[in-house]
């Protein structure tokens, strides 16, 4: 087999990691953050089948299908919670939605 | 057959669901139409089985059918399973046939009641409740219905809950019930353990070699809970208090629950489950020494009664007590050929009473009554028959089985000698007080007080047809329905139960002959006391009251055992709770909370600053924990 090897693989799913983590934490709108979320669970995605490949087993492919099912409930929750709150014609702004500070 | 026998048990709580359901849609009268109605529909099935019965050979009478598994755990299984044989549809007959009467006679009782609906559902409800008591193929659905007749019972005596006392007798007879339901069920433990089944065939030729044979403790103890229920339920002393209080129900309902079926589940439960009484004499020969106990303290405190239920509750007590020593001592066609008996003439002086107090407007105090036979010829005339019934004068129906009891009692031993005689005292006392009754009622013509009487009856007649047809078929029950058994002429009640419950011997010949002319010697000996007393208005009766104050007393307190249980169980529980609430409650439970509540709340509040609601500060704090995690792992590899 030839190609790239595991850590050319890896370093591409730690940036894309990081990109998602920055964009979970800086951005405001709840939509962003979302879109942030969702490059942080394909970047693990990636790892996973790459490591597959590396191993030659199924295992991490297997995962990366339950991560994309979760993500795809996820988003639908997420974007469902987006579109009440703008018909409620809330703020889309994270900072601003504190309502269940205690 | 079966079929016949599950519409029997459903048809009541048809009825049930449909009143229920149906609100003020229908009116309060169709509700007791559909009520009776129902009633009607079970008996006319419970004559079907019985006919379908009767076609079989004796041996073969019995046949069960479950419609479903009710109770499953572990290997146990409970089906809700039907038995028809001799003995449940002995009981099915009286329980519908009465029953039919009792709430057709009760449409015209309760007309213009405000919660009439609510009045007829729980009086088929009772029915249902009461059919599933006497119908249950297996001990489990027995005590089911067992508990339910109680509910129902409960539910029918604080059936005017604006009256407080009224409440308070429905508490009562329900806590009283439930000790004997509570014994009821730890025997139906005992024979869970031990046999790991209820159903009465397996329970009863399991029993001898499973709770290690005659007289062992486990039998005795499984007797002893039986015994317990069956006391409780029937009102025999020492579980008898409920009894009078429950007369605070509407009349019909004293009429069925408490006088015609209800009261004598006791007397079906031993004669059903004698294979286990058998087991234990010693316990069978306390239920008909309780029996006897019971006829001669019930009859001697019907003397001083002055309310007229209640003379007549004290009397079901000691008929009662006649069928405890019939079936205590194995003669159990006796007793259950009483209890059918009773229940015709019961029934009936209970609903001429009911006449007697409607028409008086709800007066029940019998001093103030009073030369009623002339205002009230007919009622007068049945209840009389009703009286000389119950005061075993032939050829009425209660000669006949009490005498079938007496005739068993002297073959039965010593023990059965000596509950001859209470019986034979008991017999006097009942001719003597209901013949007070009659007498003071009816036929003194001193208090005649024609203006106490209610206006809907003025224009009419006495009661409204549908009160006294029903009452008049009783009577001439309470005449004929005592041929079905005649002592050494012909036994067809004891026949009848034979292949469930077989019957000692009666008495024959001149032994028999010796019994009877006592018994109806003592009789008419009290039926003559009492003319002698209460026939025309005199000073005696006061006098021998001034005679014997403390007896008197004593008698008119029912020999103070509610103030007995007042002071041995009520009191001290009251104190133990006045002494908790003021030492610990107050001081140290009350007081702790309050502290305890404050403290939580303080530290919460602090707690709760932490939850900012923003979130990407959590996002923060997640991601920062994460990286100190990974850093710490670094180091640690």
């Amino acid at each position: 087999m030839s190609g790239p090897g595991i850590a050319s693989y890896l370093i591409v799913s730690v940036v894309l990691f990081a990109i998602g983590a920055f964009g979970v934490l800086v951005r405001r709108s709840p939509l962003i953050v979302l879109l942030a979320l969702e490059l942080m669970l394909n970047a693990g995605n990636l790892a996973l089948i790459a490591f597959a490949r590396q191993t030659g087993t199924e295992d991490g492919q297997i995962f990366a299908l339950a991560v994309m099912v979760v993500a795809a409930s996820e988003a639908v929750v997420g974007l469902g919670f987006i579109v009440a709150m703008s018909r409620l014609k809330a703020d889309l702004d994270v900072d601003k939605l504190t309502s269940l500070r205690g | 057959m079966t079929a016949a026998a599950w519409i029997c048990l459903f048809a009541p709580a048809a009825a049930v669901l449909a009143i229920a359901l149906a609100g003020d849609r229908i009116t309060r009268r169709q509700a007791g139409y559909l009520a009776a109605g129902s009633t009607f529909v079970s008996f006319v099935c419970a004559v079907v089985c019985f006919v379908l019965l009767l076609g079989k050979d004796p041996d073969a009478r019995s046949e069960s059918s479950t419609l479903w598994t009710w109770l499953s755990a572990g290997d146990l299984r409970f089906g809700f399973t039907v038995l028809v044989d001799p003995l449940s549809v002995f009981m099915m007959l009286v329980v519908s046939g009465v029953g039919f009467l009792i709430l057709t006679y009760a449409i015209g009782y309760m007309a213009g009641d405000v919660e009439e609906r609510r009045y007829h559902a729980y009086k088929a409800l009772f029915v249902f409740s009461m059919l599933l008591l006497v119908q249950a193929g297996n001990l489990l659905l027995l005590l089911a219905g067992w508990g339910m007749v109680g509910l129902s019972s409960y539910l029918l005596i604080n059936f005017w809950h604006q009256r407080e006392t009224a409440v308070a007798a429905g508490k009562k007879a329900f806590v009283m019930n439930a000790i004997g339901d509570a014994t009821f069920a730890l025997a139906l433990f005992i024979l869970i353990q031990k046999t790991g089944s209820l159903d009465f065939g397996t329970v009863f030729s399991k029993a001898d070699e499973a709770l290690g044979g005659q007289s062992s403790t486990l039998a005795v103890l499984v007797a002893l809970g039986l015994l317990g229920g069956a006391v409780a339920k029937s009102a025999q002393i020492p579980l008898h208090t409920w009894l009078p209080d429950a007369m605070e129900g509407p009349t019909p309902v004293s009429a069925l629950i408490h006088a015609a079926t209800m009261v004598t589940a006791g007397v079906y439960l031993i004669a059903r489950t004698n294979p286990l009484f058998e087991l234990a004499p010693a316990i069978q020969d306390l239920a008909g020494i309780l029996g006897g106990v019971t006829i001669v303290f019930a009859g001697l405190v019907a003397l001083v009664q002055t309310d007229i239920k209640r003379v007549i509750a004290y009397s079901t007590m000691s008929q009662i007590g006649y069928m405890f020593v019939g079936v205590g001592l194995g003669a159990y066609g006796s007793g259950l050929f009483h209890l059918m008996t009773h229940a015709f003439f019961k029934a009936l002086l209970f609903m001429a009473a009911g006449v007697v107090i409607h028409a008086l407007a709800g007066e029940q105090d019998i001093r103030k009554m009073g030369g009623l036979g002339r205002e009230l010829p007919w009622t007068t005339r049945l209840f009389v028959i009703g009286a000389l019934a119950l005061a075993a004068i032939p050829p009425f129906a209660g000669f006949f089985s009490k005498d079938s009891i007496l005739a068993s009692a002297v073959e039965a031993g010593t023990l059965g000698w000596i509950l001859w005689g209470v019986a034979v005292v008991g017999a006097f006392l009942t001719a003597l007080y209901t013949f007070r009754l009659v007498f003071i009622v009816f036929g003194r013509d001193t208090h005649p007080r024609p203006e106490t009487r209610a206006e809907i009856h003025k224009e009419r007649w006495e009661g409204p047809v549908v009160m006294m047809w029903p009452v008049a078929v009783l009577a001439v029950l309470s005449i004929v329905g005592g041929f079905i058994q005649v002592p050494t002429l012909w036994d067809l009640v004891n026949e009848w139960i034979d292949p469930v419950a077989e019957s000692i011997d009666e008495a024959s010949g001149a032994l028999a002959l010796f019994s009877t002319l006592v018994a109806l010697a003592v009789a008419l000996l009290g039926v003559w006391l009492a003319a002698e007393l209460y026939r025309r208005p005199s000073e005696r009766p006061e006098r021998i009251r001034a005679r014997l104050p403390r007896t008197t007393r004593a008698l008119e307190h029912k020999l103070y055992f509610d103030e007995v249980y007042d002071a041995t169980f009520y009191e001290p529980s009251v104190e133990t709770a006045v002494f908790l609430k003021d030492n610990v409650e107050d001081p140290f439970v009350l007081a702790l909370p309050g502290e305890l509540g404050g403290a939580t709340r303080r530290s919460s509040t602090r707690v709760a600053g932490l939850q900012t609601g923003a979130v990407r500060l959590y996002v923060l704090a997640v991601a920062l924990g994460l990286a100190a995690l990974a850093v710490a792992f670094l180091i640690a590899s």
